[in-house]
């Protein structure tokens, strides 16, 4: 029974007309109601028109570069996780490390200071740099272009 | 490379610049032909990555997903039989690892809806010809916006039938229903999007 215009027909076969889904005699039985049903007819036409703009969408893809760089697996994805913190905290202790012998290797309050002034700005100039190549890097909407 | 026609060019598997057959490709692949194997995944990727964020909604669970669901692909591709259709086979691996994902997170598939705006956000913008094509578009982002509403077993057969046009038989194969209930199923669906959108105070 058809939900919407009361008569005896299978109403999900008109899922099947919009699909070209039906076998010979369905798709007979189909049209013969349509003809006579102008609700059914209605029906199929919102249908379609659905089915049409679902069809038609397109989406944003991910690029090439993305497949490469996303981890396989979950424990490659873990490991790699585990692998960005480790590196980061190796490079604080050894040139954390460095520049505290530097510092007790110096005979004067003046050397320490050029130490630490020295260190202190490039320090900052590299931190300065990273920071805007990086924000450059996620935001840049030309960088695939240059390749 | 940032925009793709979504369906039809995805769905032969060897379109007019590519002849070299999914079959063929197979071959070679079992063969362990690495060329044939990354030449499979640069056709069935992208597939497999829009079928994920239909499901889940968001870009960077689905490349993951696509990702995984690829290595299995590639894992299985020995019990494969090549007489068949790709892009079924590696729909039922991306549904799978879908619905994995949902079970780490402690949800019910049935219970999943992806983020509508999250969804329609990876809508690409109308390209040429704005005039006709806002229309289209507006009428694309509603439908979207429904179809992450409805419950998964819904929304996932339209999709695939709809979006990635497969066939009833290749639905019912994904899904792991008898062919004979995919007709019915896909009427439901359909009927319940229909009355979302009508929920939205907009008619088609």
């Amino acid at each position: 029974m058809s939900e919407d215009c009361g008569r005896t027909f299978d109403e999900e076969l008109l899922s099947g007309h919009v699909d070209g889904a039906l076998t010979q005699g369905d798709a007979q039985r189909v049209r013969l109601h349509l003809e006579e049903c102008a609700t059914c007819r209605a029906l199929v036409d919102e249908l379609a028109a659905v089915r049409d703009a679902t069809m038609s969408s397109t989406f944003d893809l991910p690029r090439d570069h993305e497949w490469s760089e996303a981890p396989r697996t979950g424990a490659s994805r873990m490991l790699r996780g585990l692998g960005w913190p480790i590196i980061v905290a190796w490079i604080v202790v050894v040139v954390g490390y460095g520049i505290w012998e530097a510092l007790q290797e110096a005979e004067n309050l003046i050397e320490r200071l050029i130490l630490v002034g020295g260190v202190s700005g490039i320090g900052l100039l590299f931190l300065s740099a990273l920071l805007d190549r990086l924000k450059a890097m996620t935001t840049d909407r030309y960088r695939e272009v240059h390749k | 490379m940032v925009e793709q026609p979504a369906a039809a060019a995805f769905q032969s598997g060897a379109g007019a610049a590519d002849p070299v057959s999914d079959q063929a490709l197979i071959a070679q692949a079992r063969a362990g032909h690495e060329g044939a194997r990354d030449t499979l995944a640069i056709r069935h990727r992208q597939p497999a990555y829009l079928l994920a964020l239909q499901l889940l909604g968001n870009r960077e669970d689905a490349l993951d997903v696509a990702q995984d669901a690829m290595l299995r692909f590639f894992m299985t591709l020995d019990t494969f039989d090549a007489e068949r259709r790709v892009q079924p086979w590696l729909f039922t691996i991306v549904r799978n690892q879908v619905r994995d994902l949902w079970r780490k997170r402690q949800r019910r598939p049935g219970d999943w809806a992806p983020e509508a705006e999250s969804l329609t956000r990876q809508l690409a913008d109308p390209a040429a010809n704005p005039e006709v094509d806002l229309r289209r578009q507006q009428l694309r982002e509603r439908v979207w916006r429904a179809l992450a509403t409805l419950p998964t077993e819904k929304r996932e057969i339209i999709v695939l039938r709809d979006f990635h046009d497969l066939a009833y038989r290749e639905i019912a194969q994904v899904l792991a229903i008898p062919i004979g209930t995919v007709m019915s199923r896909l009427h439901g669906a359909r009927r319940l999007l229909r009355t979302r959108l009508e929920e939205g105070g907009r008619h088609v």
